[in-house]
């Protein structure tokens, strides 16, 4: 059964990256443009990872993860969060929010599927 | 306590830090050239992010050439040219070009004291106009040669 990963970004180019990063393996991507929304996903999908952008409108990535920990039944979803701020600030005050790790815009590509790997058993796809 | 950072040095990161975002998206090698030679463009498409905080604000803006933008779009979003849908995708892709170039350059200030927050991306499209930075700001060129294009970042910014 594919492995199914909630991005969650308002940049629709991230979420279509995140996309194309994935395609070689067997993972089913669900997108959300904020927050709200991605609540409202991670509770009717039950993804296996979440890729979180940081700065979104309506509810940010850090209302969104804290509302997901307060959550029995979505708090134990890993959470990867993406973030366009590398500062030391910034950084921290990801760590303190328990998620599984964070990659900071510009990625790589391969950044990503290490990241997620460590998470998520990814496979690729067989050819048809 | 906020180091002392001035235009140059503010100059300095972003060769870098644009250098180091072309290279990760786009695979693309961009170097700084004579700030003498801004191109001029039939076609302008500009990535606009804000910065503000209590001691810094300012603007970060990407130019390119629309047909070079749309190689961006086709290359972020790994996509055959025909397949992009249009002129709003190859915004979103510059847009978030813009975004990640001023995030760097905001946790950048942020580590040297000027605590500070971005603005949403906006585009500007047109074939010739001039952005005029407003009283005691400064305002300096970027000019990238990233193969046969030009890439121009304009950095209006006044630190108080």
């Amino acid at each position: 059964m594919a492995i199914k990963i909630l991005s969650v970004d308002d940049s629709r180019t991230i979420r279509l990256i995140v996309g194309k990063t994935f395609r070689p393996y067997d993972v089913q991507i669900i997108e959300a443009a904020n927050g709200e929304e991605g609540l409202v996903k991670a509770a009717q999908e039950k993804p296996d990872l979440i890729i979180l952008d940081v700065t979104m409108p309506v509810m940010d990535g850090v209302t969104m993860l804290t509302k997901l920990k307060e959550d029995p039944n979505l708090k134990a979803i890993p959470v990867i969060m993406l973030t366009a701020e590398s500062g030391r600030e910034n950084v921290l005050q990801i760590a303190r929010l328990g998620v599984r790790d964070y990659l900071v815009k510009p990625f790589k590509e391969d950044q990503l599927i290490e990241k997620a790997g460590r998470i998520v058993t990814l496979e690729k796809k067989v050819a048809a | 306590m906020n180091q002392t950072v001035q235009l140059p040095a503010v100059c300095e990161f972003m060769s870098r830090h644009l250098a180091d975002v072309f290279d990760t998206m786009l695979s693309l090698k961009a170097g700084l050239v004579a700030p003498t030679d801004l191109p001029h463009y039939e076609e302008r498409v500009t990535g606009a992010v804000g910065f503000a905080g209590p001691t810094v604000t300012g603007a970060v803006y990407l130019h390119l050439s629309a047909p070079f933008a749309k190689v961006m779009a086709t290359t972020m979003l790994g996509l055959a040219p025909e397949e992009l849908s249009g002129e709003a995708e190859v915004n979103d892709v510059v847009g978030e070009a813009t975004n990640m170039l001023t995030g760097g350059l905001k946790s950048w200030l942020c580590d040297c004291g000027y605590d500070c927050a971005v603005s949403t991306p906006a585009i500007i499209r047109g074939a010739s106009f001039v952005i005029e930075p407003t009283m005691e700001v400064e305002r300096e060129w970027l000019v990238f040669e990233c193969g046969a294009e030009r890439v121009v970042v304009e950095i209006h910014i006044k630190l108080n």
